[in-house]
């Protein structure tokens, strides 16, 4: 009786054929590039992208640290929302235990947020 | 592949093709057009994507919104003197193969405001066009006719030889000069290389 | 709402020595205009607007006319002595008026509903002093209207908060709405040009005949 395949070896087999089909697939296309299609590298063409206009100024501009802070309460209330539809969903049905512990993870979030609005976060300057 | 021959195969079940023909099939079932829009000729466009019309039908419904991606230009609408150096840049930043469909009156030739102090006369004085659509602004129709003309052209293009595509040739320019803001007018008013109109003969 | 002697002679008591003039119009509406001189204007618009009978707190239009130098024909009766008798002769003087451009402000009562009381504003020429006031400070929404008329007309509004040309690039260099404008000639033949289309196509496609 011949052994069964190690459990892993269809995994190990999936991320091979998608490796190869993945390379496979930019290798023909330059290929093509070089075989047929000359590349025509021009000034316009590598500029940066701005809507049609001139660029202006260097592309790796730093931003600000506050959009990034922006980014992470946006997120905090991104999770937020996954958690409060099924809450609000099976409501009714709800034991009092899963209701104070949605309750405590809103407390928290809510605290955070007090606490970026009393540093001032939300104020765009 | 003699004509003969291929269909013979095909009774048979065997299907032949040329790498060209693949290629081209490929490449005329999916032109995704650049997303923008000059003037009204664009309501036209957008009606041509929804469902009504529905552009998909012939591969075109993903309108681009960089051209980084786009193989169609549609310059649909009026292009005023202002707005003709951005578009000439957007059609230098987008990869070869690249076409372009001049829908309306308008971006053909400047169409009702020819004699405007602010209207460009035609977009092909500054990037070659592959298909003009008349009208004003044309139907939705009339833009599903100019891709089918455009996809016919596709379809013929060679991809190796003298006459081949100018995509394919090497010393076709890919990118041709932005226009610059003169003090009466663009420097220059129009790419002398491209547009070459022939001469009219008057007749009185 | 009042009319426009009523407009007038109040705000010549509101504020003295301002000097109006109304402008009547022998078009079709009929819609008779006041002229304000530009120095004053600013506190002319704050009158209409802010005076509790006019309230004109909206307005909606504002444009630019150009007058070129025209000549005007004044007839007259004179009477005079000749051969020793009185006679009356009708006499043609021609006067000859600078040009000059205007700027045209439209302007209602969202609050009473009433309107349009019309505001004329005069440059002194068509040259080096085409200056007017600017009425952004009281009306917010001419401000981009009178950049479009500077950007046409050449009409400079002195108070604007950001008077640059609006429609055409910075670097443009002449005002196109401007009766005396010449465009770029890159005429092209039309299928059927007519009046002065037919004459630009006898000079851009000459045929044998005129060459």
């Amino acid at each position: 009786m011949p052994s069964a395949p190690h459990p892993y070896l269809f995994l190990a087999l999936m991320l091979a054929v998608g490796l190869v089909f993945c390379l496979g697939m930019l290798g023909l296309a330059r290929l093509w590039a070089v075989w047929v299609s000359p590349p025509k590298p021009g000034l316009t063409k590598g500029a940066a992208y701005e809507c049609g206009l001139a660029p202006q100024g260097d592309v790796g501009i730093r931003f600000q640290s506050q959009y990034y802070l922006y980014a992470i309460i946006f997120l905090v209330f991104d999770v937020e929302t996954v958690f409060l539809l099924p809450f609000a969903v099976s409501f009714t049905g709800l034991a009092p235990g899963a209701f104070v512990a949605i309750m405590v993870f809103l407390l928290l979030l809510v605290e955070g947020l007090v606490w970026a609005w009393g540093k001032g976060l939300l104020r765009w300057r | 592949m003699d004509e003969g021959l291929r269909s013979e195969l095909s009774r048979q079940g065997i299907f032949a093709t040329t790498i060209q023909d693949l290629y081209n099939w490929g490449c005329r079932n999916s032109i995704w057009p650049l997303n923008f829009g000059l003037a009204c000729c664009a309501i036209e466009m957008i009606a041509a994507s929804m469902a009504r019309f529905d552009i998909a039908r012939f591969g075109a419904e993903v309108f681009r919104p960089s051209p980084r991606q786009a193989d169609l230009m549609i310059v649909a609408g009026t292009v005023t003197k202002k707005m003709a150096p951005q578009v000439v840049r957007l059609y230098n930043q987008m990869p070869e193969p690249k076409y372009v469909i001049a829908m309306g009156a308008c971006a053909i030739s400047g169409g009702p405001f020819k004699r405007g102090y602010n209207v460009l006369k035609g977009i092909d004085r500054y990037v070659p066009v592959d298909v003009h659509i008349p009208g004003c602004p044309p139907c939705p129709e009339a833009l599903l006719h100019g891709l089918i003309a455009l996809q016919k052209e596709i379809a013929s293009q060679k991809l190796t030889g003298p006459s081949r595509a100018r995509a394919f040739q090497e010393e076709a320019p890919g990118e041709f000069p932005v226009p610059e803001y003169g003090p009466y007018d663009l420097v220059p008013a129009k790419n002398t290389d491209l547009w070459r109109p022939k001469p009219i003969i008057r007749d009185e | 709402m009042e009319t426009l002697e009523q407009i007038k002679s109040r705000l010549e008591a509101a504020i003295p020595g301002l000097g109006l003039e109304i402008q009547c119009n022998g078009a079709v509406p009929g819609q008779a205009s006041l002229v304000v001189p530009p120095a004053r204007a600013i506190e002319a618009a704050r009158f209409l607007r802010d005076d509790p009978r006019l309230a004109l707190d909206y307005c909606s239009n504002v444009s630019g006319v150009d007058w070129l130098d025209r000549v005007v024909e004044e007839h007259a009766r004179v009477t005079r002595v000749i051969d020793g008798r009185e006679r009356v002769f009708d006499e043609c003087r021609e006067r000859r008026v600078p040009g000059y451009l205007e700027a045209v402000y439209h302007l209602y009562s969202m609050r009473l509903k009433h309107g349009p009381v019309i505001l004329r504003q005069r440059t002194v020429n068509r040259v080096d002093q085409a200056r007017v006031t600017s009425l952004t400070p009281v009306w917010r929404s001419a401000e981009f209207q009178e950049r479009e008329a500077y950007d046409l007309f050449g009409i400079v509004f002195e108070g604007h908060p950001d008077l640059r040309r609006i429609l055409m690039w910075d670097e443009f260099r002449d005002y196109p709405m401007r009766k005396d404008y010449v465009e770029p000639d890159d005429y092209e033949y039309e299928p059927t040009p007519h009046d002065d289309l037919k004459e630009k196509a006898r000079r851009h496609y000459p045929i044998e005949a005129d060459a």
